[in-house]
């Protein structure tokens, strides 16, 4: 079996080839650098245009209510579903200040460390070659540079995932036992970012159970379950240290999200993920898969093991989620560097100008979607996890500048209501909030009866906006029946900038507050 | 020339600055204070120890508050304890003129059990009081506004009177109820602001406009606008369109307040939700907070004052002895709240004041002479105020009382400290592999080989 990147004797090469050598040489110092520009480019570039969405609203009010921001502890508990590693990291930058560009900063940090921890397992497993082609898909991935964008807790179990792939690799590579005891704790931190990480257990199990070339002492393997165990006792132990009732909430959450209906079609990550993470992408990893059979080996198995596994999970799972394939992301970037990278032993009669060219069409269908992606969202539709809500922050910021102090707002929907919550200071419940607690989230509550909580005065405005519109009509023309019968009188309107059938561009309100009163 | 015309051109704009500015203020110096509107909603039947005996620092009641049953048997020891009426039923007490005299009792306040007894009512029930679980809101305003414990009712006497010295600053006929003869020509507050050219408007729950003193009928039930609204009783606030147009339903209130329209004195009177027992207290409080929610939503919220009171004492307990200034009074203290971005946070004010220091503020506050002797001699409500502080942002004062902590706050240092070690030791431990691995493979032989040489594993 030839090596990956066969060393040229130099001494041997006439002294242009060796002038080239030296140039191209040059040149490879500068393609990470360039993919991590890129991969910064495109998490960062107007970060801040647009505001949080609902999920981001709740991680960061958590993370303001750990650094001690007494307002949003308000209406922020800390303990809801999730462990609280990326709460507790951005809590230390809200010290300086409670800011979304600041979080969604340090996302989008984590997002490029990933890419170039791409880079680092693909150059590790299959060389350099692969390495800087898996780097330079992910940094360019739409569905990465989406998630990656905001401050969700993904962005952090992915890199966390990706670095116990890379000390499984290193493990695999050396037998060296304390890499081993790193990929523990590395799957502990993976954990502590969100606890459907440790679906990748299953994962670790599968590669070795499928990779017999790999040995393993059992007692190695137990201190690595160790420092696993050990990384992700803050979780379990703040529960019961901390107090403010964090055991019964995350039991109550268990309990919920067990009993949730489905919320998306079976074909949604089929089509939707499928669709962000890149058709063509995708297309080239297993086409490497099926072309470089022969070269099959644990390699392959562990990167497979940490795609297939979540993917079998989370579509047999009820509950989907935009955001929750994230893991999958650096696998399969790194299978489709390793294609790429391997093209030379895939066609070696054939020049590598059509590698390239493969390479480029790939980078391109990742490239332009992804760029598309950082421009607002111009429908007036939303999906959750899919980026910010246009107009949210701003009819918080109305909200928080407007309404007096103490006033409280009612919402079609949670999402919503989170939003203005965090940027408005106000308390805000979503209409559409079970009040039976089997049926809904346990961090919210329900408004028992609506109709009698405004004619007593206990809500001052309704907001309606179109992405809860879109998903319950239901409940939109029960809120807009509320402002009618209550004298409602829009006092604000977020609209944003869409195409019209014409083609012309026409504002369309997505967000209208209503004042009412008994 | 044209240097001229540019010269003037340029000094233009500053003319018109100038008269721009100085037309600013001509508006805020009607007023003496920055107040440029005064509401007030005049509730029912309630003494200040019956809504405020037990609020911490007011003037309420002591350890030793103890009513007599009887204090004109001699021989009659049984003294009744005040007792929190919470879902006891209750009933309209006497509050005449002829119990007030009993229970006054001269001074000696301790008539309030047998005045009832007498009518044949549970006397006993009189020393009830209510507190924060039952008037959460009322207290909850207190808390971040002014409660006043010595404002008085101003006769001794029941509604109608005391709503008469509401408007004028007098008894009007002298009598205890509204009677088909009317008030005649009395000069009301609203006839000077009248004739100043100052906006007022009485508003009315439920009102009905075709009904007045003119269709009381002598021992038929007298309308309760009629009893309340002394307006009703004087012909030319029924008969002048002018003057009647400005009493109307408390709907308009709100439209007033969208419409930017709200005027310089607005009296209110909630007919269907003012509190008279045996009436719920929990619908009083629910008009007051929507018209005060409405008031913190409009923009006039930042030069205005809302004041809350009561029009008599509803034959409630109150241990308070009134100042007797003349024929007719004060009668027995009354609840008062003042709200008002100007309000004194949390302060509970003890100067001595009356329905007519209601009329001595607007007086003094917009130029107006005062209606009679006593509106003269009236304390205004000036010390509730302090104009030295730039005004209050308004806040919506929640309807439930803030019942201490539900469940504990988590302790954020445990979870840093927990999650802060984790990171560490999950550093500590790559470290180590990185470290050992570096030891293992030897000097100069970089760790980069191991990925060609395992290539072919496996």
């Amino acid at each position: 079996m030839p090596s990956v990147e066969p060393s040229l004797s130099t001494a041997r090469l006439a002294p242009a080839l060796r002038l080239r050598s030296l140039y191209l040489t040059k040149l490879h110092y500068l393609e990470l650098p360039l993919i991590l520009l890129a991969a910064a480019t495109l998490r960062l570039i107007a970060l801040g245009d647009v505001g949080f969405n609902s999920d981001e609203a709740v991680y960061s009010g958590q993370a303001a209510a750990i650094s001690g921001d007494e307002q949003l502890s308000q209406f922020f508990p800390i303990f809801r579903a999730h462990p609280l590693l990326v709460q507790f990291l951005t809590s230390l930058l809200f010290r300086l200040q409670v800011s979304d560009l600041l979080a969604r900063s340090l996302s989008a940090g984590i997002g490029i460390l990933t890419v170039l921890l791409a880079y680092a397992i693909g150059k590790h497993l299959y060389g350099r070659k692969a390495g800087i082609f898996a780097a330079m898909f992910l940094a360019l991935m739409p569905y990465h540079v989406v998630v990656s964008r905001q401050m969700l807790l993904d962005g952090s179990m992915t890199l966390f995932a990706a670095l116990t792939v890379y000390f499984l690799a290193r493990y695999s590579t050396s037998q060296q036992s304390p890499w081993l005891y790193a990929a523990g704790a590395s799957m502990g931190l993976t954990f502590l970012s969100k606890e459907t990480g440790i679906v990748l257990l299953a994962a670790f199990y599968a590669f070795f159970a499928l990779s017999p070339s790999i040995r393993v002492r059992l007692k190695d393997l137990a201190i690595s379950m160790a420092s696993m165990l050990l990384v992700i006792l803050p979780f379990p132990l703040t529960l019961i240290l901390a107090g403010g009732g964090g055991a019964a909430t995350t039991q109550q959450y268990l309990v919920w999200q067990l009993l949730r209906r489905p919320n998306h079609e079976w074909d949604f990550y089929p089509t939707v993920v499928g669709m962000a993470i890149g058709p063509l992408l995708i297309l080239v990893a297993a086409l490497g898969l099926w072309l470089l059979r022969k070269e099959r080996s644990w390699r392959d198995t562990l990167l497979l093991s940490w795609i297939v596994i979540p993917i079998v999970f989370f579509q047999a799972w009820p509950v989907k989620g935009f955001h929750y394939l994230l893991l999958i992301a650096p696998p399969i970037a790194i299978l489709a560097g390793r294609t790429l990278g391997r093209w030379e032993a895939i066609r070696p009669r054939r020049s590598a100008w059509i590698g390239g060219l493969l390479a480029a069409a790939v980078a391109l269908s990742l490239a332009i979607p992804s760029w598309n992606r950082t421009q607002p969202n111009a429908t007036g539709e939303f999906l959750a996890g899919s980026g910010g809500v246009p107009g949210g922050r701003e009819a918080g910021i109305w909200v928080n500048e407007n309404s007096p102090e103490g006033a409280s707002l009612m919402t079609i929907g949670p999402s919503m209501a989170n939003i203005l919550q965090f940027y408005g200071h106000r308390r805000a419940m979503g209409l559409s909030v079970s009040p039976n607690p089997l049926h809904r989230n346990p961090a919210y509550q329900a408004i028992r009866n609506p109709d009698f909580e405004i004619r007593t005065g206990e809500f001052q405005y309704l907001v309606w906006d179109a992405y809860s519109a879109a998903r319950s009509s239901f409940f939109s023309e029960k809120l807009l029946n509320y402002s009618q019968r209550y004298n409602g009188r829009v006092v604000h309107t977020e609209s944003i900038s869409t195409v019209g059938p014409g083609g012309d561009s026409v504002e369309k309100p997505v967000i209208v507050i209503y004042e009412v009163r008994p | 020339m044209i240097r001229r015309i540019l010269r003037w051109a340029a000094i233009l704009p500053l003319f018109v600055l100038l008269i721009g500015a100085s037309g600013a203020p001509a508006s805020a110096s009607l007023t003496k204070t920055p107040i440029q509107h005064l509401i007030v909603l005049m509730q029912e039947n309630h003494t200040f120890d019956n809504y405020f005996g037990t609020y911490p620092g007011a003037d309420g009641f002591t350890a030793e508050t103890c009513v007599p049953v009887n204090p004109f048997e001699v021989s009659n020891t049984e003294c009744v304890r005040p007792f929190r009426i919470g879902d006891l039923p209750i009933e309209n007490l006497d509050h005449s003129r002829q119990t007030f005299r009993l229970q006054y009792n001269e001074g000696r306040m301790n008539g309030f059990i047998q005045a009832l007894n007498i009518r044949n009512q549970n006397g006993k029930l009189a020393v009830g009081y209510y507190d924060d679980q039952d008037i959460p809101f009322y207290w909850n305003l207190a808390d971040e506004y002014v409660l006043f414990d010595r404002f008085f009712s101003s006769a001794a006497a029941g509604s109608f009177m005391n709503h008469v010295y509401w408007v004028t600053a007098s008894p009007g006929r002298g009598r205890d109820k509204a009677t088909p003869e009317g008030l005649g020509d009395l000069p009301t507050i609203f006839d000077r602001l009248e004739e100043q050219g100052i906006s007022w408007k009485f508003y009315i729950q439920k009102y009905d406009p075709e009904v007045t003193y003119r269709d009381l009928v002598v021992g038929s039930p007298r309308p309760p606008q009629v009893e309340w609204v002394p307006l009703l009783s004087i012909d030319r606030f029924i008969d002048d369109p002018r003057l009647n147009r400005r009493i109307t339903d408390l709907d308009e209130y709100y439209e007033d307040l969208r419409a930017g329209e709200l005027p310089a004195v607005t009296f209110v009177k909630a007919i269907g939700s003012s509190e008279h027992p045996p009436g719920s207290l929990q619908a009083g409080q629910r008009t007051s907070r929507t018209m005060l929610q409405a008031l913190m939503l409009s923009d006039a919220w930042e030069d205005s004052a809302f004041l809350i009171t009561y029009d008599d004492w509803g034959g409630w307990y109150d241990h308070v002895a009134p100042p007797q200034v003349d024929e007719y009074g004060y009668g027995f203290r009354v609840p008062a709240l003042l709200v008002s971005p100007y309000a004194k946070q949390g302060y509970i004010d003890s100067t001595e004041l009356d329905y007519t220091s209601i009329l001595r503020f607007i007086e003094d506050n917009w130029g107006l002479e005062p209606l009679t002797s006593r509106d003269a001699k009236a304390n205004s409500l000036d010390n509730a105020f302090d104009f030295t502080l730039p005004p209050r942002n308004p806040r919506i004062i929640p309807s439930q009382r803030y019942l201490g902590d539900q469940g504990s706050e988590p302790n954020v240092t445990v979870i840093g400290i927990s999650y802060g070690a984790s990171a560490a030791l999950a550093g500590l431990i790559v470290g180590f592999a990185v470290v050992r691995a570096r030891q293992k493979q030897g000097p100069g032989s970089g760790l980069e080989n191991e990925s060609v040489g395992a290539q072919g594993e496996g």
